[in-house]
């Protein structure tokens, strides 16, 4: 049959209408169609992969500002109103408080055994509160040390093991150049010093007497926050927002020789900086005494309570996570280094990922074998955003030299607790 | 009958907008601070509306935030008020005085910064206040001089500047308008028992406006304790402001970051009850000087 003019015409006119029209959910004749709100970079090369990958599915895609940004506002909002989307990018630090205000609602049933065999059991520990599940985690990002290879041959430096190598190697930089800094000490970086307090060993939050136990200020916070407070004063670190224009300088000056901070920012780093092409490599992030480490960023999928087609949205969340597809469309966008949670993804994930950047190194195989060392037993809190902030309001004043580290620790411990006291939570206070 | 009908129907408006968006809103904080959506334990289980008490403003009153944040404002109270007041009736004598020349220019140049929105005027002082884009900071620089508007003990004088910048001329208005009330005879009187410009000027036409002293000390008094707007710009770029500087940006943070409602609209009683408690405070100190 052959279309005529006029058919032709119709249907040009009528397309674009048709796409304007607000989504409808279909019976059984059509496929099943699924929202997806996410900050994420690369999001929608993946919907479009998922879409085109079959045609039972059909997921909308809407990119959202990052959390504090507004994503977490506009997603709390939107589920006070009753219209959250099926499923919502929540990063790992906010799955306690989406779960606790029912904005995520409990996947314990959808989430299959075969599901479960895929991922990393640390990742899916921390979005499990209660023996719930709440989200399903798509990437873990243990915190690496990224470094200029090529100053520290300059220099003559080796890559530090441990904190106490770590720390001569901050003075061997200042004497080489008095200009240059080994780090940054993160003003607005309460979760790089959550990573590392973690990695010592400690718990801020915790929930197995079946009440909130919050010690913020436990003995190994105590002990990191002494040992960045020591660098700070004798000013062996930088110590502004990363967050910052000062802080791209730094880092594109040279000023600044290593960087710490999760896998998914050696994308980043490549995307913000191709000039540095070559001058960086990876290594992992020095120790304490035993071969752990913290994770810094990371986010997961949660399926909100407004979903009407929870199943379908389970479905499109296991593929994200845990299909090659996903993690290909993804790395393609050329943004992301993500370490997945599905270890069968880490080949895809290597093949994937440029080489040149880093000198050939290949960066996945080193992702593996930190994110194996992410240490077991941290859980987050309730009102992860606002307690971080009021953090940082102190690590702010620290860096000016108002007030040290572990004094904003305990202020941000002192205005989290009537927090959760007005939400009703059972509390409890460990040794201040 | 007649009368009392055109008086039902011309306060109708008032009464109206007043229910609707003052007790209404009130009374629905209020309703709010009283319950909260709990969930028993570790709080993952399914919500109920539970009635709590003084649960959330034991909270707030625990918080060393907010009561950090009802400091600073207490601070910027003190700064800024007596500032506001002084200078306004200074600027009002000077001009009713004639020592000014081009008097409605003055009065104009004065003025016109009240009529910037709040939030304009906070993006134009943010713009001179940034380190790098700021021609005032560069400037002092060439002449070797090191100053920051946003750091840790100069961020609240800065605040205090442009609310000045913005209200002075206003209140300086209603001070004039005041002067302008007061008998010529008397100001004659004063004249011919030897009183200077300066001498009158004090001791008699600032007595005689008290009662605009004592408004205009009550408007700024409610006003500065809502403070929001200039911080919260500010706020973008300096880490000196935190996201709990005020308590209006307390309740803000508890309302909209911490989807505390509970928490918030406790807040928002306690700042109502704190702006009442001084506003009376004032209005009886003044009257009781008066009498």
């Amino acid at each position: 049959m052959r279309l005529s003019r006029r058919t032709l015409l119709a249907a040009g006119l009528t397309a674009p209408l048709a796409a304007c029209s607000t989504p409808q959910r279909r019976g059984a004749g059509g496929p099943v169609e699924i929202t997806f709100w996410s900050a994420l970079r690369g999001s929608q090369q993946v919907v479009d992969a998922f879409n085109s990958s079959q045609s039972r599915i059909r997921v909308i895609f809407q990119q959202i500002p990052s959390g504090l940004q507004g994503g977490y506002a506009k997603l709390s909002n939107a589920a006070r109103a009753g219209n959250a989307p099926d499923v919502a990018t929540i990063e790992y630090p906010q799955v306690p408080g989406f779960a606790i205000d029912g904005v995520a609602r409990d996947i314990t049933d959808l989430v299959t055994d075969r599901l479960k065999q895929k991922l990393l059991p640390q990742a899916l520990k921390l979005t499990t509160f209660d023996n719930r599940v709440f989200s399903v985690p798509l990437d873990i990002e243990p915190m690496v040390l990224h470094y200029r290879a090529d100053l520290f041959d300059q220099y003559g430096l080796r890559v530090p093991r441990t904190w106490d190598e770590f720390a001569e190697l901050a003075k061997t930089v200042r004497d080489k150049d008095s200009a240059k800094r080994l780090v940054l000490f993160p003003t607005d970086g309460a979760m790089q010093f959550a990573c590392f307090a973690w990695q010592a060993g400690a718990k801020w939050f915790d929930t197995a007497g079946g009440t909130w136990r919050v010690t913020m200020t436990d003995e190994p916070t105590r002990k990191v926050a002494a040992y960045w407070q020591r660098l700070i004063d004798d000013d062996l670190v930088f110590r502004n927002a990363v967050e910052s224009r000062q802080s791209d300088a730094q880092i594109g000056q040279g000023l600044v020789v290593t960087r710490l901070t999760g896998a998914w920012d050696a994308g980043a780093q490549m995307r913000a900086r191709p000039g540095q092409k070559g001058k960086w490599r990876i290594a992992p992030m020095p120790v304490w005494d035993e071969p752990a480490v913290g994770t810094h960023g990371g986010s997961t999928f949660a399926i909100t309570k407004d979903s009407a087609q929870p199943e379908a949205a389970m479905e499109f969340i296991e593929w994200q996570v845990s299909d090659p597809a996903a993690l290909t469309a993804r790395l393609k966008s050329g943004t992301s280094s993500q370490y997945p949670v599905a270890p069968g993804l880490v080949e895809t994930g290597s093949k994937a990922f440029p080489r040149e950047y880093y000198g050939g190194q290949d960066v996945y195989q080193l992702f593996k074998q930190e994110a194996d060392k992410v240490r077991d037993g941290w859980v987050w809190g309730p009102r992860m955003s606002a307690t971080q902030r009021v953090m940082q309001d102190g690590f702010a004043k620290a860096g000016a030299g108002r007030t040290t580290l572990i004094e904003a620790v305990r202020e941000a411990q002192n205005g989290t607790m009537p927090d959760l006291k007005a939400l009703g939570l059972s509390t409890e206070e460990g040794e201040r | 009958m007649k009368g009392k009908l055109a008086c039902a129907v011309l306060l109708a408006p008032f009464f109206l907008l007043l229910v609707t968006v003052f007790l209404v809103p009130v009374g629905t904080a209020v309703w709010l601070s009283f319950f909260g959506a709990d969930q028993p334990g570790l709080g993952f289980g399914p919500e109920r509306t539970v009635f709590v008490g003084l649960r959330s403003y034991v909270a707030v009153l625990s918080d060393p935030t907010f009561l950090g944040s009802l400091l600073t404002v207490v601070l910027y109270c003190l700064i800024y008020i007596p500032l506001m007041v002084v200078g306004a009736l200074t600027l009002a004598l000077l001009l009713d005085s004639g020592v000014a020349k081009l008097r409605s220019w003055a009065q104009m140049g004065l003025y016109l910064p009240h009529a910037v929105p709040g939030i304009i005027a906070a993006l134009i002082w943010l713009y001179l206040y940034t380190p790098g884009i700021s021609p005032i900071i560069d400037l002092f620089a060439k002449a070797d001089i090191r100053i920051s508007f946003l750091g840790v003990d100069t961020v609240l004088p800065s605040i205090v500047n442009i609310a000045l910048w913005s209200n002075l001329g206003y209140n300086m208005v209603i001070f004039y308008a005041a002067l302008q009330a007061v008998p010529r005879e008397v100001l004659e009187a004063s004249v011919v028992d030897g009183a200077g410009p300066v001498k009158q000027a004090i001791r008699i036409k600032a007595p005689l406006v008290r009662a605009a002293i004592v408004t205009v000390t009550m408007f700024t008094l409610i006003w500065a304790l809502q403070l929001f707007t200039e911080p919260v710009l500010l706020s973008q770029s300096t880490p000196m402001i935190s996201t709990r500087f005020s308590p209006s940006m307390y309740i803000y943070d508890a309302a909209f970051t911490r989807n505390n409602y509970g928490l918030a609209a406790a807040a928002s009683v306690i700042l109502l009850a704190f702006t009442i408690a001084l506003s009376y405070g004032v209005t009886r100190w003044t009257n009781r000087k008066a009498a």
